[in-house]
């Protein structure tokens, strides 16, 4: 069940509606993992997969694709302006809430995630199967430019974000927070030459928003984390960064579509940024 | 550099194989690497399980080593083990089979990428060189053990 106390209920969908829209001409399903083969070993019927980094980065500069590389990928995947897409994958749905995000990036504002990703439906017993499909190409209209302004933050923004005492989330683990580590616990503590956080940023790890099968929390739930313990208030502008932006779309896309906080930006330079800058502020403890 | 001969003969085999096979015959060494633990009654020269920042849940390493120094590696890996740690784990499971410590030692790593391709060492580095670091781990430990009785 999807608690219709969120914001926008209808970005959220259940494994038992995208098992019974499967069939919908105006639908497609897309699967993001960290776990790059994880698609071919087994996927949802009608499912493509789009990789974070293969699919939605430049290969040469730190960003993203540009708007025409955008309406070259939807339109590979049989994927029109119209259409309404569905994301889901591993690690209850980083890399999925991060495709979504860089698809509003590109003004692609159909999106919903499958509650409870990939593991849910795996648990669920529910098909999956290794044919890969091959849609018509579509006709994708692109967009003037990428809406960095809306939803993107830079250093420039976090670090005035920062000086001006407004919202700044780290969703990172409390020991990278703390400066303890500079990388989740369970991965190689490489990549970044500083630890710490931005000064005056309030800790809310990414995984407080889910439930232990990998769902969202109630809207309630939510709402005490972000507001009641975190001190958010509506109409906040908000800034989140975890470590190269994939916790924070997570959080982003609560923060946005659950919650319903209007000026939400994902700093998706991250710690990864910040952390070897020259002359960052950093912030221990 | 000359590759040990089984090694070099799924190598010549991936080689072969345009991208898209390529991942399916990923797919299908990451399929049986569940059957490259212990069998029943074996026993081993050293074992090695544990979880480390490189890895995504814990992963065991067992070493016996023949009559001839010939080594043998079976590999127990955790449930949310990553898709192309379990294929490396079958290829080299397979690919260093019967090797001496020594030669284990000394196979580079340069022929990931030729199995694997560039693309996905480029998009995921950090989960395929994994468990053959862990092989090479285990095997210098033996090799320092036999050392060490040589001199008491």
């Amino acid at each position: 069940m999807i608690d219709k106390k969120f914001a926008h209920p209808d970005a959220l969908v259940t494994t038992q509606w995208v098992a019974e829209h499967l069939s919908d001409s105006g639908l497609r399903l897309i699967e993001s993992n960290e776990d790059i083969l994880l698609y071919d070993t087994g996927h949802i019927q009608g499912a493509v997969h789009i990789d974070w980094r293969a699919d939605l980065q430049d290969e040469t500069i730190r960003d993203y694709i540009n708007v025409e590389q955008f309406s070259a990928l939807c339109e590979r995947h049989g994927i029109s302006n119209n259409t309404t897409v569905v994301f889901y994958g591993d690690k209850s749905n980083w890399w999925a809430c991060y495709a979504l995000w860089v698809f509003r990036l590109f003004g692609h504002t159909k999106v919903k995630i499958m509650d409870g990703g990939r593991e849910k439906w795996v648990a669920e017993g529910r098909h999956v199967t290794r044919a890969v499909p091959h849609f018509v190409h579509a006709h994708y209209t692109p967009s003037e430019k990428r809406r960095d302004d809306e939803i993107r933050a830079f250093y420039d923004q976090a670090l005035a974000q920062s000086r001006e005492g407004r919202p700044l989330i780290d969703v990172r683990s409390p020991g990278e927070f703390r400066g303890e580590m500079t990388h989740m616990p369970e991965y190689p503590q490489e990549g970044v030459l500083r630890g710490g956080h931005i000064p005056g940023a309030a800790s809310v790890p990414w995984k407080m928003a889910v439930a232990d099968d990998a769902t969202f929390k109630s809207y309630e739930e939510l709402r005490t984390i972000y507001e009641d313990e975190a001190g958010l208030k509506g109409g906040d502008d908000v800034i989140a960064y975890c470590r190269i932006g994939e916790r924070s779309s997570h959080t982003w896309f609560v923060l946005t579509y659950l919650l319903g906080y209007k000026n939400v930006r994902n700093y998706d330079g991250s710690w990864t940024e910040w952390g070897n800058r020259v002359g960052a502020p950093i912030e221990k403890g | 550099m000359s590759y040990p001969a089984k090694l070099s003969q799924i190598i010549e085999l991936f080689e072969t194989l345009p991208n898209s096979e390529k991942r399916e015959a990923l797919i299908s060494y990451a399929d049986s690497a569940m059957r490259q633990g212990p069998k029943d009654g074996e026993t081993f020269d050293l074992e090695d399980i544990r979880k480390d920042e490189e890895c995504t849940d814990s992963v065991g390493v067992f070493l016996k080593l023949s009559p001839t120094r010939g080594c043998t590696f079976r590999v127990t890996l955790g449930p949310h083990v990553q898709t192309l740690t379990k294929a490396m784990t079958s290829i080299l499971c397979k690919g260093l089979d019967g090797l001496t410590p020594e030669e284990v030692i000394e196979v580079p790593a340069d022929f990931v990428p030729k199995i694997v391709g560039a693309d996905l060492v480029r998009q995921r580095s950090q989960t395929v060189y994994y468990i053959l670091t862990r092989m090479k781990g285990i095997t210098k430990v033996w090799l320092n053990r036999e050392r060490s009785a040589k001199h008491i």
